[in-house]
This record gives structure tokens, C-alpha cells and sequence, in this order.
């Protein structure tokens, strides 16, 4: 019995002194660490002025202003815990491949390059720079957590859709109705809540919770538990919510390892809708789209960052269907599309971009619209104006500075879309081969097609080279299996069966 | 204690299986299942031919099975193994045979041999001979070096880093949408291994200037003398060096 006593006083001492060492970081060690890795982004004097300042989106943190977007304290506490600072900077949550820092912003992880104590030291000192204290309250408990069951879901689910939609839209992809800024008069955009791997933190139910009450603290996120505003919601209210966010996650459209976008092929008439039934048949590949930062102009504050495909085809024609989030509905001309643009409205477009020849070895035209020897064909679909409907556009291109505009109609090729809900849908059909033998992309069965994909917000500024995109993937024409697939192997059962009765016989005798 | 042939068989079999397999698990970095087969192939018939080298350790492989087949209170086991053997046989068969759709594997080298001039901001450069204006001040003006390498961290912040990191550990917030992935300048295999000339080569005229070898049809890199200047460049080189802690390669060392 002592001897536990004794064991647990240790311990304690033990736990007092990490805390201890914890707070006592030491603020000039930290100004030391943050004169060489932090100043590029957060500025010499902590502004959030460094010199990558004005091509990040979101912008860094003004560490100067003495508020933070995601911590632990409660909505009436503006001071954060240390702990708070320290894990934004540590990171490690690793939501999209290779980036294990904040999600959707350029915050990395620092603890593979630094130290526990230099992290904390790093604390102490960006602490300083608003003159930041300890905060009066402690962090918020989880004490009273809902465990997630199909019930609470659904009563989060009616409270979201009354309290929430406004703003993250009416199934959680962030397409709402209102324009927002945070304080500094920043655009920003809600949360897609649907691509949990785009959270800044993390996404479990206990952080969403977390941001649920507590609020972000410098944009028009609320908090959901101050009792004085007109947005309350009981402790219960928000962990079904919570639990409800969770229940939306798209996997589907989180990227993987995978970079061949298969086409089944298919007896009888292809889809040409994007709601046809058929499409929940087709094998999907999502991929990340990055802004396009290589070529004048280049662009650094996207707002889209995943596209989705499927594909069929048949003996004579190919359908691809291309599904990505988009907040807004651009329709230049439109009221409402005007009301939550960022600058004016310009046409929402997507892009499908094929080498005119499959290349016979791995030399392929160059993936930023092709070059000089090996041009690209690009299959452009725009979203229309007010006085004008959805197109499709053909460009043959050698570089960007070499495009020439074609016939879309001659070869066939037609597109059509909708928005729905956050979600456009674009089918683009052609047929597999075109008289212009030499301008246009024959599509062979089983061989190994580059495509990359581009597209266009044009509520965010999106156009010309403004815009995001994908490197060289892969599309294959995917050839039904041969029957001696699966003949061969019931061959081999049977011959090694009967080689076995045939030991077995023979060594009776 | 002596194994018995058969379980000793077995045994050497799984573990070679094992050794070959592991890479793959542990390092994340697989053998080719084209080369398991092979290098399995191997294994069972060295260790069949060491196993039945003499009479005695032929009996004691063989004997088990025979046993099996034709002792009647084994009847059960026998019944077992003869429709399991006919399985796993056509099972291997099947994935062997089975389409598989992986994106093909293209090989291209990352250090591809530099040219042996450079047409770069209107002027011919020659390789050989190139160096960074800059590099001297190192030992003669120290305060005017600090000075520029500052400069050059200012260019690498405003242009580079969103691919090749705040760590210029090649996973800056953007890499994840590129293949090849941006370098990692943290690397030993990278900047530490290259004379200042190239990497003014290889940031100068970006992806495109790359030679047939190094695929510059999916290189991302951009064309920088399109954006910054000569002095630029060799400035940013002076940061990526500081910045790691590596010294660049000359023809002297």
C-alpha cells in the first residue's frame, strides 16, 4: 500500500514538472527558432505580413491581434491554452497525403524538425506578440458526449438544417447563402463539411463539437453555446450536430493512391444524363486539384480542390462523367449568383485534356496543354450565362500560347450539367474515333491514356489561367475480362485433383 | 532433435516467402510480385535439392505423404489436403491470370547529365565554368552574405515554397497534387550532391528545359527566368544551401 502511495507521488511530481516546464518556455530561444522558420509567413513583428504573406489563402495568422481560430476554451475566454498554440504548430493530423499540417492552409507540422521544449518556446514567444497571458478559464469537457446512433443523427440533422445551413448549405457542402469576411475583411469560404479531410484540425466528433461551441474566433462562425446570442444550442443540440457532420463524410471523393480512371464498357446506349442510374455502376477516381501555379498568370487563392470521374464506353462512343464541389452556382447575369460572388461573376467550366496521340512509349505532350511536337486536345464545358446556355468548347493546343479553337460539333463531342446542393455534375460524351484522324484522340480499348482535368470557379475570379487543375493521370478503356480468366484456373483444379486420385491409386496397389 | 524433413521443407519455404515479403510490409517498399515468383521458384528447388541429396532425408520428405494416402485411420486428413492443394493451385492460377489495371510504371532520372551550356535571360552560359557570383562573399563579406541570403529566402517564400516546403522537405502544401513529387532539398540525394551551376540550370529553365530522359512533359517546375531574375536565382541557391545546412559541390572536393 506504500509502496503505491509513494509511486503515485512520484508520478504526480512527475506530471506537475512536464506541466511546469510546459508553460515555462523560454521566449528567446522561441524568437531565435521563429527569426529563422516562422517570420516568411507570420512576419518580423508577428503581423502575419511576412513576405509569402499575400499569396496564401487562407492568409497567416496575425499573431499580433491575440486571437486564434481553433482552441479549447470556452467562447467566453478570447485567451487560448498553451496547449492550443502548441499543437497548431506541432500538426500532425495528416488528412491529405504527404501534408501533415493544418489542412488547406499552408501551416505545417513542425514537430519532425523541432523539439518538444523549441515548440514551447515558439509558444512563449508568439504569445508575446499580443501580450497574451493565461487564460481565466480552463478547456471545455467532453463529459457529456452523445454517443453517435442513428437517432442522434437524425435530430442533428433538423437542428443543422435550421441553424447551420445558412452558411455550410442545406447538405453541408459550404455552398450558403451569405458572403462572408472574417474580421480583417479576408473572404473566406465555410467549410465543406462533406470532405472531412479538408477540416483545419481534425474531425472527430469531439472537435467539431469543440468548433460548435466555442465558436472560430475572428470569422462568423458563432459560438453555438454563448446563452445571450439567438444561435444557442443546448450541450445536447450540439453533440448530435456534431454527430450528424460526422454521419456526411463523402469518401468517395477523398483522392487516393489509385491514377487510373477506368471506363466499363458497356452493351446498349451509354448515359448521357448526369442522373441516370447507370453512373452508380461505374467505378469512381477522385483527384486533388491544385491551383495553377507554373505559367503566367499564375494563381494562388483557389476555392475548389477535388474533382471526381466515371466512364463508360461502348463499340462506338465514350461518357465521362466529372462530379466536383463548388460553393456557388456562377451564372454571370444572375442576382443571386452576384450576392455571393468575390469580384464579378464569371462562367463556371471544367476540362478534360487527352494527347491527340496515345503515346506508343512514356513521352507525352507536356502536361500544361501540350507542346510544340505533341498537341492536346481540350474538351472545355462552360456553365452559361443568363443569356446564354451551357456549351462545350474543342481546343486543339501546343502550349498555351497555341490554341486553336474547333468544332466541337463535328466530332460529336456534347456535354451537359447541374448543380445541385454545392455539387456540379458534367457528362462529356464523344464518339471513340472522328474523322480528323490527325486532330483528334482516337480511343483504343485497353491502352493507356494520359488525361488530366482542369476547372473553374467563376465566383472566385476563375478564368484563363486562373484556375485549378491536375497533372497527367491515366484513362483506360477497360477491356471486359477473357473468358480464360476464369476457365483456366477450373482447368488446373481439375488436373491437379485428378493427379491426385491417380497418387492415391497408385499407392495402394 | 532432428526435423522432420517435410515440416523442415515447409518451414525454409515460409521464410523465404517472409524475407521476400517484407520489404514490402515493413519498408512499404514491395519486391515485384514478378521477381517473388521467380526468387520463390528458386527457393523450393534449392531447398529440395539439399533435402533429398541423400536416400534417408528423400524417405523422410516423402514418407509423411505417403503415409497420408495410404493409411486408412488418416482417411480424414487425406480427404482435407486433396481438396484444399487443388484449390490454392487454381487460386494462384486465377491471380496470375487476372487483368490488372495498375498505371504503368515509368522510369525517369531525377539528376539527369546537365548540358554543357545554358540558354537562360538572353545569354549562353557554360556549365563548366559557372559559378555563383555571390558564393565568394561567404568568406569575404559575411554581413553582405547574411544579407543575401535573407534576399534569397524572401524569393524562395514568394515562389517556391508551396511546393517545395517551409522545411524544403519537397511537401509543401501544393505536392500533393503533383507526380513527381516536388524535391525535397532536406535530402541528401538532392542539392547536397550538385554543383550551384546545375541547380542554376534546373531552375532557370524549369521542367520544359529538361532533357528526353527526365520526362520534362510532367514536370512541374516552372520556368523561372519567365519570373525572377538572373541575380534572383543565384540568390534563392544561397538560401536552399544556408537553409540545410549543405555545402554545394565544387570541382575541387
Amino acid at each position: 500500500m506504500r509502496k503505491r502511495l509513494l509511486s503515485l507521488i512520484v508520478l504526480s511530481i512527475m506530471l506537475m514538472s512536464i506541466q511546469a516546464w510546459a508553460a515555462q518556455g523560454n521566449k528567446e530561444n522561441g524568437k531565435t527558432i521563429y527569426d529563422k522558420k516562422c517570420w516568411w509567413c507570420h512576419g518580423e513583428n508577428g503581423a502575419g505580413d511576412g513576405p509569402a504573406a499575400k499569396f496564401l489563402n487562407p492568409p497567416p495568422r496575425d499573431l499580433t491581434a491575440g486571437w486564434y481560430k481553433f482552441k479549447t476554451t470556452p467562447f467566453d475566454e478570447i485567451t487560448p491554452a498553451d496547449e492550443d498554440i502548441f499543437r497548431m504548430i506541432s500538426g500532425g493530423m495528416n488528412h491529405i497525403s504527404l501534408w501533415k499540417g493544418m489542412s488547406g492552409t499552408s501551416m505545417p507540422n513542425w514537430d519532425d524538425v523541432l523539439k518538444e521544449q523549441e515548440r514551447w518556446d515558439i509558444v512563449a514567444y508568439i504569445k508575446s506578440f499580443s501580450g497574451l497571458d493565461k487564460p481565466a478559464k480552463g478547456p471545455i469537457d467532453y463529459k457529456n458526449q452523445i454517443k453517435s446512433s442513428k437517432e442522434s443523427i437524425e435530430k442533428g440533422k433538423e437542428t443543422f438544417k435550421k441553424m447551420c445551413a445558412e452558411c455550410h448549405g442545406e447538405e453541408g457542402r459550404g455552398d450558403g447563402t451569405k458572403k462572408l469576411k472574417d474580421d480583417l475583411g479576408f473572404r473566406t469560404w465555410p467549410r465543406n463539411l462533406t470532405k472531412p479531410w479538408t477540416f483545419r484540425v481534425d474531425n472527430d466528433p469531439k472537435e467539431i463539437y469543440t468548433r460548435i461551441s466555442n465558436g472560430i474566433p475572428g470569422t462568423q462562425m458563432p459560438s453555438f453555446a454563448d446563452p445571450t446570442s439567438k444561435k444557442t444550442l443546448s450541450d445536447e443540440e450540439r453533440w448530435n450536430v456534431a454527430n450528424y457532420i460526422v454521419s456526411i463524410a463523402d469518401d468517395v471523393k477523398r483522392p487516393k493512391d489509385d491514377t487510373v480512371l477506368k471506363a466499363m464498357r458497356l452493351e446498349g446506349e451509354l448515359p448521357d444524363k448526369v442522373d441516370d442510374p447507370k453512373w452508380s455502376e461505374a467505378e469512381s477516381i477522385s483527384f486533388y486539384m491544385i491551383p495553377q501555379i507554373i505559367a503566367k498568370e499564375r494563381f494562388f487563392t483557389p476555392s475548389l480542390d477535388s474533382i471526381t470521374a466515371k466512364a463508360f464506353y461502348n463499340g462506338k462512343e465514350i461518357s465521362i462523367l466529372l462530379e466536383w464541389d463548388d460553393r456557388t452556382k456562377s451564372i454571370p447575369g444572375d442576382e443571386k449568383a452576384k450576392e455571393i460572388a468575390e469580384g464579378d461573376v464569371l462562367e463556371d467550366s471544367v476540362a478534360i485534356q487527352l494527347p491527340v496521340t496515345i503515346p506508343e512509349e512514356m513521352e507525352k505532350p507536356y502536361f500544361g496543354m501540350g507542346d510544340s511536337a505533341r498537341p492536346v486536345n481540350i474538351w472545355q464545358w462552360k456553365s452559361g450565362k443568363k443569356d446564354a446556355s451551357e456549351a462545350i468548347k474543342l481546343l486543339n493546343a501546343n502550349g498555351f500560347q497555341k490554341v486553336e479553337q474547333r468544332d466541337a460539333g463535328k466530332t460529336g463531342l456534347r456535354a451537359t450539367g447541374i448543380y445541385n446542393n454545392g455539387t456540379w455534375r458534367v457528362v462529356m460524351k464523344r464518339q471513340l474515333s472522328t474523322e480528323e484522324k490527325a486532330k483528334d484522340i482516337q480511343f483504343e480499348e485497353g491502352r493507356y491514356t494520359p488525361i488530366a482535368f482542369a476547372a473553374w470557379d467563376g465566383s472566385n475570379g476563375e478564368s484563363g489561367s486562373k484556375h485549378v487543375m491536375t497533372t497527367w493521370s491515366w484513362l483506360l478503356l477497360k477491356p471486359a475480362t477473357p473468358k480464360s480468366t476464369y476457365f483456366i484456373p477450373l482447368i488446373v483444379v481439375l488436373v491437379v485433383f485428378g493427379g491426385e486420385l491417380l497418387l492415391a491409386r497408385g499407392q495402394k496397389k | 532433435m532432428k526435423i522432420p524433413r517435410l515440416l523442415l521443407f515447409v518451414i525454409i519455404v515460409v521464410i523465404s516467402y517472409g524475407i521476400f515479403k517484407a520489404p514490402g510490409i515493413l519498408l512499404n517498399q514491395p519486391i515485384p510480385s514478378s521477381l517473388i515468383v521467380m526468387y520463390m521458384f528458386f527457393a523450393v528447388v534449392t531447398t529440395l535439392l539439399w533435402i533429398t541429396s541423400t536416400e534417408k532425408d528423400m524417405q523422410g520428405l516423402v514418407g509423411p505423404i505417403k503415409t497420408m494416402i495410404q493409411d486408412p485411420t488418416k482417411k480424414t486428413l487425406r480427404n482435407i489436403v486433396f481438396v484444399i492443394v487443388p484449390l490454392v493451385a487454381g487460386g494462384i492460377t486465377y491471380t496470375q491470370l487476372k487483368p490488372s489495371y495498375e498505371a504503368p510504371v515509368e522510369l525517369r532520372s531525377i539528376h539527369p547529365a546537365p548540358p554543357s551550356t545554358v540558354k537562360a535571360f538572353g545569354k549562353t552560359f557554360n556549365l563548366a565554368t559557372l559559378v555563383n557570383p555571390y558564393r565568394k562573399l561567404e568568406k569575404e563579406d559575411p554581413a553582405k552574405f547574411t544579407q543575401l541570403v535573407k534576399e534569397g529566402g524572401e524569393v524562395y517564400f514568394k515562389n517556391c515554397f508551396y511546393c517545395h516546403g517551409d522545411k524544403l522537405d519537397g511537401k509543401g502544401h501544393y505536392a500533393h497534387g503533383f507526380n513527381p513529387l516536388p524535391l525535397a532539398f532536406t535530402d541528401i540525394g538532392t542539392i547536397a550532391q550538385l554543383q550551384e551551376s546545375f541547380v542554376f540550370w534546373r531552375i532557370s529553365t524549369g521542367g520544359p528545359g529538361l532533357p528526353k530522359e527526365a520526362a520534362p512533359w510532367v514536370s512541374a517546375m516552372p520556368v523561372w527566368e519567365n519570373f525572377i531574375t538572373e541575380d534572383e536565382v543565384w540568390k534563392v541557391i544561397l538560401f536552399l544551401y544556408n537553409y540545410t545546412g549543405y555545402a554545394p559541390r565544387s570541382w575541387e572536393k
